[in-house]
C-alpha cells in the first residue's frame, strides 16, 4: 500500500471524528502533527486508533501504540510495519 | 450546622420532559391536565418479551440530537451532534444522553438565574447532580463488544468511563460551565433527582456555596425499563394516556418514564440584592430511612418520621402535597395514609405529577420540584389524572395487627385527590419522594416571603 493512499484513509478516519479540526484536514501531510496541528484531545487518540486498526483490517502490538508519535508519519509507519508482519 | 437567617432561593430551572418541545409546552401540558406518555416503539420491538410497552420517553431527535454511529460496531453511539449548537463538539464526546441532557438543561437554569460568567465559574458555586442508572446505551456496547465479540479494550471505545461513571451527568456539566467549587453526584435511587438539590440546599444553608446548579436525569434507555419490567411493577393493560394512575382502585403499577430537571440556586439575599426574579424559597429539606431491613416495601413508620422532621423544621402547613405517588398497589396507599396521619383530613390536596408523565426515577424528584415551582407560579394545582375509583375498602395491610395509622379506606379522601389541575392560593408545597433501600426525602418550597 502507498504511503499517500495510507494517508487519504487516515483523513477519512479524521473526518468522522467530530472534536479534530475539520478545516485543517485538507493539507494533511506526513509532517502534521495530531495533537499540536488537528488538535486532537487525547482521549480520542485510542478511538482513532481502533478505527484505523478497522479500516485497514490489522491489529497493532500494545507495545508499539504505548510508543507511537504523534506525527501521521509515525502512524504510517506504524501501519506499514503491522501489514509487514502480516 | 445550618446557619441562621440565610435562606435558599430557586433563581432558575431548565428540564427535558417527554413528548413537550420546552418548559413553556410542559407548563401548558401539564396544567391542561395532558398525559405525556406514549405507546414505546423501542419495548413494542420486543414483542412478548417485554410486558409493559407505555413510557413517557424522548427521542434524540426531540432533543435537537444526532447520533454518531460507530463505524466499528453496530449500535454504538461513537458521540452525538447538537443540531442547534448549544453544546461544544468536545464535551459532547465525554457524555451519555442524558449528560446531555444535564448540560442543556443547566444552560437554561443559568439564562432564567441571569447568572453573570464571573459568578457561574467562581469558587463559590457548585454543581450537585445524578441519574437512577449508568450509561446504559455505552455499557451495553462496550461489554458486548469485549465479551461476545471478542473484540480488544480499545474498541470498546475510549470513552465508557466518563460516559457511564456515577458521577458523569456532575462531571460533564461542571466541565461546560467551568464552576469552581464542589462538583459531586447523590445517589439515592427514586429520591435521587430531590436528593441532589437538597443536598446542593445544604451546601448554601450550611454557608458552603453560594450557588448552586442541582438536579436529576434519567437518559433514555431499554436496559432501564427492562429492569423494573422484569420485577413486574410496570403498568399494563391501559391505554397509554391511562397508564399512570396513582390511588385509582385498579392500578397495578408504574410507567418507567425519562427526562431531566435542573435548577439553579442562590443564598437568597445575594439574590435578592441583584433583583434576581424568586421563583420559589427552600424552606427546608429533610431525609431518612426505614431502618426496618426491607428493600422494597414502603414503611409507613419512616414516612410518619420523615413528616415530623419535615415539619419540625418549618412549621409551614402545606396547601398542597405533591406526592411519589407512583401507581403502584402498596406505595400509593401507604403514601396517602401517611398524609393523612400527619395532617389530617381537610385543608390541603394532593398532586401527583406522575400521574402525567409517569416514573422519571433518578429524575423523578427534579421534574416533579419544577412541577411544583410551576403550581406555585399558576397558582393552580396539578392533578391526580385517572384516579377515578379509589378502594371504598380496607386495604389488606390496614387490618393487620401492627397497623397503627388511619382507619378509613383511601376512598374517604377523595376531597384530598383532585382528578383536573385547578386553581387556588398557594403559598407552600411539601416535595416527597422514597426510593428502593427505604430512603426518603422530603422539601418543603414556598412563595418569596
Amino acid at each position: 500500500m502507498e504511503r499517500q493512499e495510507i494517508i487519504d484513509g487516515l483523513v477519512e478516519i479524521l473526518r468522522t471524528v467530530r472534536t479534530v479540526n475539520q478545516e485543517k484536514l485538507n493539507s494533511v501531510t506526513e509532517e502534521t502533527d495530531f495533537i499540536a496541528d488537528l488538535k486532537t484531545p487525547s482521549t480520542e487518540m485510542i478511538n482513532i486508533v481502533a478505527k484505523i486498526e478497522q479500516k485497514f483490517n490489522l491489529e497493532f502490538d500494545d507495545d508499539d501504540i504505548d510508543d507511537l508519535g504523534s506525527k501521521v508519519r509515525d502512524t504510517v509507519n506504524l501501519i506499514i510495519k503491522t501489514q509487514e508482519k502480516g | 450546622m445550618q446557619l441562621k437567617g440565610r435562606k435558599v432561593a430557586i433563581v432558575g430551572m431548565g428540564g427535558i420532559f417527554p413528548n413537550c418541545t420546552d418548559l413553556a409546552d410542559f407548563n401548558q401540558k401539564l396544567f391542561s391536565n395532558q398525559s405525556l406518555i406514549r405507546e414505546w416503539d423501542q419495548a413494542l420491538s420486543h414483542g412478548k418479551k417485554v410486558r409493559s410497552t407505555v413510557s413517557g420517553y424522548i427521542t434524540e431527535e426531540e432533543a435537537g440530537l444526532e447520533v454518531v454511529w460507530s463505524t466499528i460496531f453496530q449500535n454504538y453511539p461513537d458521540t452525538y451532534i447538537d443540531k442547534l449548537s448549544r453544546i461544544p463538539d468536545g464535551n459532547l464526546a465525554t457524555a451519555d444522553i442524558g449528560s446531555i441532557w444535564a448540560m442543556l438543561n443547566t444552560l437554561d437554569a443559568i439564562k432564567m438565574a441571569n447568572w453573570t460568567t464571573a459568578e457561574t465559574e467562581s469558587e463559590q458555586t457548585a454543581v450537585v447532580i445524578s441519574s437512577g442508572s449508568a450509561g446504559n446505551i455505552i455499557l451495553r456496547n462496550a461489554w458486548h463488544t469485549f465479551f461476545e465479540l471478542g473484540a480488544k479494550s480499545r474498541q470498546g471505545g475510549g470513552h465508557t468511563v466518563d460516559r457511564t461513571m456515577i458521577f458523569r451527568e456532575a462531571a460533564n456539566v461542571s466541565c461546560l460551565i467551568k464552576n469552581k467549587g464542589v462538583s459531586e453526584s447523590i445517589g439515592s435511587a427514586c429520591a435521587t433527582g430531590l436528593g441532589n438539590i437538597g443536598h446542593a440546599y445544604r451546601l448554601i444553608k450550611y454557608g458552603l456555596q453560594d450557588r448552586a446548579i442541582a438536579g436529576g436525569v434519567e437518559g433514555t434507555a431499554l436496559e432501564t425499563f427492562i429492569g423494573f419490567d422484569a420485577m413486574q411493577v410496570l403498568s399494563r393493560g391501559f391505554s397509554p394516556q391511562e397508564s399512570s394512575r396513582p390511588f385509582d382502585k385498579n392500578r397495578n403499577g408504574f410507567v418507567c418514564s425519562f427526562g431531566g430537571g435542573i435548577v439553579a440556586l442562590e443564598e437568597y439575599e445575594m439574590a435578592k440584592s441583584r433583583g434576581a426574579k424568586i421563583l420559589a424559597v427552600i424552606d427546608t429539606y429533610f431525609n431518612n430511612s426505614d431502618g426496618d431491613g426491607d428493600m422494597f416495601y414502603p414503611s409507613f413508620a419512616g414516612q410518619q418520621r420523615l413528616w415530623k422532621g419535615l415539619l419540625q423544621e418549618t412549621g409551614h402547613r402545606p396547601d398542597v402535597v405533591k406526592v411519589h405517588g407512583t401507581s403502584t398497589p402498596t406505595g400509593d396507599s401507604i403514601e396517602l395514609l401517611s398524609v393523612v396521619d400527619t395532617l389530617g383530613e381537610t385543608g390541603y390536596h394532593v398532586s401527583a405529577p406522575k400521574s402525567q408523565f409517569g416514573h422519571m426515577l433518578g429524575a423523578a424528584g427534579a421534574v416533579e420540584l419544577i412541577s411544583s415551582i410551576l403550581m406555585l407560579e399558576n397558582q393552580m394545582v396539578l392533578p391526580c389524572l385517572n384516579s377515578t375509583n379509589l378502594n371504598p375498602e380496607l386495604e389488606n395491610f390496614q387490618t393487620g395487627p401492627n397497623w397503627n395509622g388511619p382507619m378509613k379506606p383511601l376512598e374517604a379522601y377523595r376531597d384530598l385527590i383532585p382528578q383536573q389541575a385547578f386553581a387556588k392560593e398557594i403559598n407552600h408545597i411539601t416535595c416527597l419522594n422514597y426510593g428502593f433501600g427505604g430512603t426518603n426525602s422530603a422539601m418543603s418550597i414556598s412563595n418569596d416571603y
